[in-house]
């Protein structure tokens, strides 16, 4: 993954994450989510974005955050990962944030495991830390079957 | 002289206009040659590409459907000539892309005759092999389904079917074995069948078989009949054949051919006897579309495969009729004087913790999967509708209980229920199955229970509609060119007396209507209200078909209809007499035309040539 580029920035929780606009990057708002029963508890449900069925992935249930209601204003970042499109629910949506590799690092140790696991790496931003998300991990990540 | 001058000058222009005609119709006439030219080159296009397209095209339809509903409440005529010439190139434009995922099952069959013959030499035998219907059109992903069925019940029919050249002299058969392949269209479905003329299923055999391997006792194995011993076969593990060969015999391969041609929404038949075998699959033609029931579970809406519908009922309990019962731990409901066991939903989904208390009234659709019947409790019962048929993606691999998702018509997705996934995680086939359960299957379709005698037809976009015989006073052809209008009326003459005409496709929801000219006879089903006669403009009239009468629909939300039924496994729609009657404004409380204020724009039938 590119460290240098353009990323999209979102807030989940403390967290600050970004995600490379090359995966191919749209921010919608209001959309009505199916959900599904005896589903894994990370898929938040399914919208249809232009005739294409999107699994909607609640980040807060992700990454082991209580879970707030966001009812109609959820916020979806969308991202393609092997021919099929997801969305990611997230609390609030940043700007578009230009990066150069300077101010790349790798992982640090300290950070919340479950946050860990799904990051590739921090840019040092002048005022906060921009966590670069893995967005294949947070799909395969997700176990499957339903206890 | 003026009138002369005048005269050439009109002669002129007569025949420069001629000339231009002329060069027009040249003009024509070669484009033609090479717009055919370019058609003889056939394009490549990428599978993507059409799937895009196809997707495009499926938006469409929603954003088309939204329109139209705008263009109800509008009463600007240009607006809404706009949106109907809208509505009828969208429907065309699906209608043609989705030929374009249609291929012709001879790309598939292609490979067999080699295939017979090398398993034929093989094992010594002489066989023929026969393919008619190569050109039938099924769609290319179900092409795909069908190819190992195919292969392993040829292999069987040639391995186990067919008998040695010298078997067959003896009972006096031709020495060349026959295997026929026989694909056609039928109820929408494309029916495949393969049969041969060898030495049929042993039957006795297989009972001995399955007493053997311990499946059924002794005793119970000699009551059951030739069906219930030839579902023996679809048992995994389950083969007569004593030895195992290189082609056949190992017990695997039944039970795959059926869970295959499930998996794309199709059934197996087996018929048997000493002179062939004659497997028969039904497959949809498309996976892409599929007609479907929705239910409600609290606020949401799922789809139910009509394949998987028997009969959708509402149980309401009553003084001194026993609800619904339990049997060793599986509610079941008396419908009929048969035992149906009962899942459900909320309590399937954990949308709900506890079964909601018996002695309320439910909604029950009784579905069938999993070799079983039972009845599905839901919320409420929507509506039917044709859904397009979407994965679910690859979070959901590990939730079997739905086979994919939909786009509602505001947008919404849906999911679309395994049937036969609910049952296995419902566990009622594993109780079942340790408790002899018995439920006369034959007996729940109503064959042999009171029925009534039932008229089938066709309106343009809703096929088996059934009208009551009672009501029915005979059939007519009509020409168009013989409808008169009074007023906002269609009327014909009708031996002495005027009749109305009802173009049922208007008043009953999910029919498509269409304008009729002039040189067109459409058939009419005759009705007589209050002695006066009144006609049913209908597509097509079929046969006199015998329904049970104890069918009810929960909620029939679907204006015009009363209530479907089940015959032959096939879902019918009852036409609501009494409500088209009241639509019409010949409501039973009105005389005729008094409430037609109400439905001025609903004229019967639009003699509108432009709309071609």
């Amino acid at each position: 993954m590119n460290r240098s580029g353009s990323y999209a920035t979102f807030f989940v929780g403390d967290f600050f994450f970004g995600i490379p606009i090359a995966i191919g990057v749209e921010v919608t708002k209001g959309q009505e989510v199916t959900p599904v029963p005896l589903g894994p508890k990370e898929v938040a449900g399914f919208f249809n974005l232009r005739g294409q069925i999107v699994t909607a992935i609640n980040m807060r249930v992700r990454l082991g955050l209580p879970t707030v209601d966001h009812g109609s204003d959820a916020l979806s970042i969308f991202f393609q990962d092997q021919d099929h499109l997801f969305a990611l629910l997230v609390d609030r949506v940043g700007d578009f944030t230009e990066v150069t590799e300077n101010t790349f690092e790798e992982t640090p140790s300290n950070l919340d495991p479950n946050a860990r696991e799904l990051i590739v790496g921090v840019h040092k931003l002048a005022d906060k830390l921009l966590l670069v998300l893995d967005t294949h991990k947070i799909v395969s990540g997700i176990d499957l079957v339903q206890s | 002289m003026e009138e002369t001058i005048l005269e050439v000058a009109a002669q002129d222009l007569e025949q420069e206009i001629l000339e231009v005609v002329k060069e027009a119709s040249i003009d024509a006439a070669v484009n033609e040659a090479e717009s055919s030219k370019e058609l003889a080159a056939p394009v490549k296009v990428s599978v993507e590409l059409l799937d895009k397209l196809m997707n495009l095209v499926s938006e469409m339809v929603l954003a088309r459907n939204r329109l139209l509903s705008f263009a109800r409440t509008s009463g600007d005529l240009a607006f809404n000539n706009t949106v109907r010439r809208i509505d009828t190139v969208t429907l065309e434009l699906q209608e043609r892309m989705m030929k374009t995922r249609m291929q012709p099952i001879s790309q598939v069959w292609s490979k067999f005759p080699r295939l017979v013959r090398d398993i034929a030499q093989d094992c010594g035998k002489k066989v023929e092999l026969v393919q008619i219907g190569a050109e039938t059109e099924l769609d290319r992903t179900l092409l795909e389904g069908i190819r190992d069925p195919l292969v392993h019940i040829i292999r069987n029919s040639v391995d186990h079917g067919i008998e040695q050249p010298a078997d067959r002299l003896a009972k006096g058969k031709p020495e060349l074995g026959t295997v026929k392949l026989r694909a056609f269209h039928e109820n929408g479905m494309v029916v495949i069948e393969i049969a041969d003329d060898g030495a049929g299923i042993n039957i006795p055999l297989v009972r001995q078989k399955a007493i053997q391997l311990g499946l059924v006792t002794a005793e119970r194995a000699s009551k059951l009949t030739e069906r219930e011993l030839i579902d023996f076969i679809y048992l995994p593990g389950f083969s007569t054949k004593a030895e195992v060969t290189s082609l056949s015999g190992r017990g695997v391969g039944m039970d795959v051919v059926r869970t295959n041609i499930q998996e794309i929404g199709g059934t197996v038949d087996i018929a048997t006897s000493a002179q062939g075998t004659r497997l028969r699959l039904s497959i949809p033609l498309t996976l892409a579309i599929m007609p479907a029931v929705f239910v409600r579970s609290k606020q949401q809406s799922y789809a139910i495969p009509q394949v998987n519908v028997i009969e959708m009922l509402r149980y309401e309990p009553r003084e001194g009729v026993p609800g619904v019962e339990n049997f060793y731990g599986v509610p079941v409901f008396r419908l009929r004087d048969k035992l149906i066991p009962l899942v459900f939903l909320n309590y399937e989904l954990k949308v709900d913790d506890v079964r909601p208390p018996t002695d309320e009234p439910l909604n029950i659709v009784i579905v069938q999967a999993a070799g079983i019947r039972f009845g599905l409790v839901v919320d409420e019962v929507l509506y039917m509708q044709e859904v397009v048929v979407k994965s679910v993606g690859p979070l959901l691999k590990g939730t079997p209980v739905y086979s994919g998702s939909t786009i509602l018509g505001n947008g919404r997705v849906a999911l679309i229920f395994d049937i036969n996934a609910i049952a296995v995680r419902s566990g009622i086939i594993a109780k079942l199955a340790d408790n002899q359960f018995e439920q006369d299957i034959s007996a729940v379709l109503g064959a042999n229970s009171e029925s009534q005698q039932m008229l089938m037809f066709d309106l343009l976009g809703l096929e088996r509609m059934v009208i009551p015989l009672e009501t029915v006073d005979r059939l007519e052809m009509i020409a168009a060119s013989r409808i008169d209008r009074r007023g906002n009326e269609a009327v014909v003459l009708y031996g002495n007396k005027i009749m109305r005409l009802i173009s049922l496709a208007h008043y009953v929801e999910g029919a498509t209507q269409k304008s009729l000219y002039g040189d067109e006879t459409v058939p009419v089903i005759v009705h007589y209200h209050h002695d006066q006669p009144v006609g049913f403009i209908v597509k097509k009239v079929h046969n006199i078909v015998n329904v049970p009468t104890q069918v009810v629909m929960v909620s029939p939300p679907q204006r015009g209809i009363m209530g479907s039924v089940i015959v032959n496994d096939t879902v019918m729609s009852i036409l609501n007499v009494q409500e088209v009657l009241n639509m019409s404004g010949l409501g039973p409380q009105h005389d005729a035309g008094i409430s037609g204020a109400e439905f001025v724009d609903s004229d019967v039938i639009t003699m509108d040539r432009e709309d071609k």
